[in-house]
């Protein structure tokens, strides 16, 4: 039916359900790249990314952060005067990268969601000091004791829960979840 | 075999497809191949098949269970042989800590996970399209 994909075809592929316009499209004119508030933190700005994906430089997309640093703030999409979902490519990156177990080594991104899914799986909500221990000890000693010190706070003014929050009916949940992703052990 | 079998891989991952498409071009069946869950599902409704090879982990996410859902809706697909291919266990492992993917979460003829052995799958195939065929015999 049809010849072996190429990377960039691998990539439309994922995107087979955005509403936004195929990336092949891009005219690079690097409204995303100025756009973008975690451009200056990325390998290579978004405008770039797309160029390399276009090209099939696979294994250099792969190690690239840039898709990590996204902060999903969508302004990219917004802006794109040739109406492509920048964001949705950067969460369809995320998901390639991850589904293969090829990314580039020292990132918070990838366990960050981990953690993420498996909070929500077990109880059905996020429970933050979880989830800052992924991304905590990377910090120096002034940034750990800042940030400690607003988790005080927020404790004691009952903005962060002590224990973990539960949902009613988790088992309900869960058998959602179930119908969703073939979850190992699930009845 | 009397007659050339047409199947169907619908599958996002160029190489494997490559992999499963010789083992199984090599046993004289047909195989189309389609690398997305929109392109496989149109190819299913214009064209007949007589069995279909699914991965689960595609596009948005497990479109694969989607596409199994949505046969089972429509008269014409649901007696077509679907056999799950999945390598969902390696892609989420975090999911599965030690446990199998369970079995019964959609209903489909069967599930095998990746990698799978070529004579394994072959099996699997035959299999499937000889119950399909009894099947068909008997409400005929």
């Amino acid at each position: 039916m049809a010849s072996k994909p190429t990377f960039s075809d691998e990539i439309a592929n994922l995107l087979h359900a955005s509403h936004g316009n195929p990336i092949k499209i891009c005219m690079q004119c690097g409204t995303c790249a100025g756009t973008c508030p975690s451009a200056p933190f990325m390998d290579h700005t978004p405008r770039r990314l797309i160029a390399m994906i276009n090209a099939n430089m696979k294994e250099e997309v792969l190690a690239s952060n840039t898709y990590w640093y996204c902060a999903s703030c969508y302004h990219c999409t917004v802006r794109c005067p040739c109406e492509i979902d920048i964001a949705g490519l950067m969460y369809a990156l995320k998901r390639y990268s991850m589904w293969k177990g090829q990314f580039k080594e020292g990132l918070i991104g990838p366990v960050f969601s981990e953690t993420f899914v498996k909070t929500i799986f077990r109880s059905g909500r996020s429970y933050e000091p979880i989830l800052a221990t992924t991304y905590l000890f990377t910090f120096g000693l002034q940034d750990f004791i800042t940030e400690a010190q607003t988790a005080t706070t927020m404790m004691l003014k009952g903005r962060l829960p002590l224990l973990p929050p539960r949902i009613k009916r988790l088992k309900n949940f869960r058998r959602m979840i179930g119908r969703v992703i073939p979850v190992g052990g699930l009845e | 075999m009397n007659q050339q079998k047409k199947l169907l891989i619908i599958d996002d991952d160029p190489d494997f497809v490559e992999g499963i498409k010789s083992i199984l071009d090599a046993a004289n069946y047909s195989v189309d191949v389609a690398y997305n869950p929109k392109d496989g599902l149109n190819a299913l409704q214009t064209m007949n098949y007589d069995m279909l090879l699914l991965d689960i982990m595609m596009g948005r996410g497990a479109e694969g269970i989607m596409i199994a859902r949505k046969m089972r809706k429509d008269a014409k697909l649901r007696e077509l042989p679907v056999l799950i291919i999945t390598g969902i266990r390696e892609q989420m492992a975090f999911l599965f800590p030690g446990e199998p993917v369970h079995p019964r979460f959609v209903e489909v003829d069967e599930l095998v996970e990746k990698p799978v052995e070529p004579q394994f799958l072959l099996d699997k195939v035959s299999a499937l399209l000889q119950a399909a065929e009894a099947r068909k015999g008997k409400a005929g």
